[in-house]
């Protein structure tokens, strides 16, 4: 189960991010989760000697969601990452591939994003 | 004086898969390096969400050949602890069997390449020659070499009988010997030495903020290792502490990836004197609930799966952070100032895996 887990507002977020910064957590990874309603989950993994702290920020796709890649560098490519696949309005990262991180011209957009997803043929 | 930009692959005879970095270059001198990836990029994680619980596991092998069995027990480890299942304890031995064949493979196989990107091709040559020992075993426990598919939740599928482990045992002895030997080159060699001390230096805490993991984050002074830190598997039962260099250059790189051959020949005998005898596999009925973080230790570092269940045989998201992902931004750290010739081994130094990267 998910432990260490707080709710955030997109308010918050440079303030919660830059407070992890301080108290010397790692930044691991962001992981995006469209919920199919019209919001998706962003949740931010910080670790502290083996120990993961989260947050999870609720947005939507209009949401403009700052980048936290200049407090954390690392997060940069996570960033472009959710950006492109599920159309995540996030602004400001420190190098922005433009929606072509992963994807090439002509490729689908956004293609984990729902309504858009593509659909996978089943057998 | 003039700035030139150079493309650097996605085709490079360095490069074991396409990975492409700008390098803007003053003179000789990189100044900056922007990376593009994107020419492997397989959308594995969407097609998790159409596959369910079990063939999932073997999706999830395919976004790695190098470490298909760590991901596949991240996997398993992820859906286990949403369903409070308790694997049995032989399998938990089993499992840091194969996972440490496989570190093994891995860190010869990046041995090799390494003596390659600086043109030493007999050293090469000899690095992967003991890798073969490797693969054998795993051939011999598994029946495939490379996507083992032992893992599966609950358990394991096969199990390694008492005559075979200690087969296993005599070829480890037999690789520590043959390492022993060929390590000399990479310890003591003038023109090895060369190539690799102070190149792409990292300090521990630029590698603790830009999220370097792995041998990349240990060889900077970072003592970081998820199985000593999670004690997942049955690492909780054995005598583990992360391998730690301070120099943070491409040769401390090296030596904790030699070091790291030698500590899983070490945890290899010391399952062999602790598996006990019992089930390999316990059966798992219904489908999981939640959400869960998993992470195990793969050769190249820490791995992430973020798994979310919603009772059904399908999960909602798979979720994969791979350690190459996070050594992207230290490469980029590294590179600046360092010599347009040294770029192949800095590169080769975070031990790249596109296909994991990309998914």
């Amino acid at each position: 189960m998910l432990e260490n887990i707080s709710d955030i507002t997109t308010d918050q977020l440079i303030s919660v991010t830059q407070q992890a910064d301080l108290d010397g957590y790692r930044f691991v990874t962001t992981s995006c989760v469209d919920n199919n309603n019209g919001t998706l989950d962003l949740i931010y993994h910080y670790d502290l000697d083996g120990v993961l702290k989260q947050f999870r920020l609720q947005v939507t796709h209009e949401t403009e969601v700052p980048s936290i890649s200049r407090i954390f560098y690392a997060a940069l490519l996570v960033e472009n990452e959710i950006k492109e696949l599920f159309n995540v309005n996030i602004i400001g990262i420190v190098i922005d591939y433009g929606g072509h991180l992963l994807l090439s011209k002509g490729a689908p957009e956004s293609p984990m994003a729902y309504p858009n997803q593509i659909t996978i043929e089943r057998r | 004086m003039p700035k030139s930009v150079i493309p650097f692959g996605p085709q490079h005879p360095v490069l074991p898969e396409p990975l492409q970095l700008k390098l803007v270059l003053q003179d000789e001198k990189v100044v900056e390096a922007i990376p593009a990836i994107g020419y492997v990029h397989r959308g594995l994680e969407k097609l998790t969400e159409t596959k369910d619980i079990q063939q999932n596991i073997f999706v999830v092998e395919r976004i790695c050949g190098i470490c298909s069995f760590m991901h596949a027990l991240a996997y398993c480890q992820g859906i286990e602890e949403l369903m409070n299942v308790q694997v049995p304890d032989r399998a938990r031995y089993l499992r840091v069997v194969w996972g440490e064949l496989h570190r093994t493979h891995s860190h010869l196989l990046w041995l090799g390449l390494l003596a390659d990107a600086f043109g030493f091709e007999s050293l090469f040559m000899q690095a992967w020659r003991c890798r073969e020992r490797v693969m054998d075993l795993m051939e011999m426990t598994a029946g495939s070499r490379v996507i083992i598919s032992t893992n599966t939740i609950g358990g394991t599928r096969r199990d390694i009988d008492r005559e075979t482990l200690g087969h296993i045992i005599s070829e480890v002895d037999i690789i520590q010997a043959e390492l022993k030997e060929f390590e000399q080159v990479f310890m003591y060699d003038y023109t090895v030495q060369h190539r690799l001390r102070g190149v792409g230096v990292l300090t521990k805490e630029d590698a603790y903020k830009l999220g370097a993991v792995g041998p990349v984050g240990r060889a900077s002074g970072l003592a970081q290792d998820m199985r000593s830190s999670l004690r997942y598997a049955a690492y909780n039962e054995l005598d583990i502490e992360p391998i730690v260099e301070t120099e943070g250059d491409s040769y401390a790189r090296t030596m904790v990836r030699i070091r790291e051959l030698h500590q899983s020949a070490d945890l290899l005998h010391q399952v062999y004197d602790k598996i006990p005898d019992g089930e390999i596999a316990v059966p798992v009925k219904g489908f999981p609930t939640g959400e869960v973080i998993s992470r195990v230790e793969q050769p190249r570092g820490e791995v992430l799966y973020y798994l979310k269940a919603n009772g059904t045989k399908n999960l909602e998201r798979v979720r994969v952070r791979t350690p190459t992902f996070a050594n992207i931004p230290p490469l980029m750290h590294m590179l600046p100032g360092s010599l347009l010739s040294d770029v192949p081994v800095l590169i080769l130094c975070i031990d790249p895996c596109i296909s994991c990267t990309e998914r």
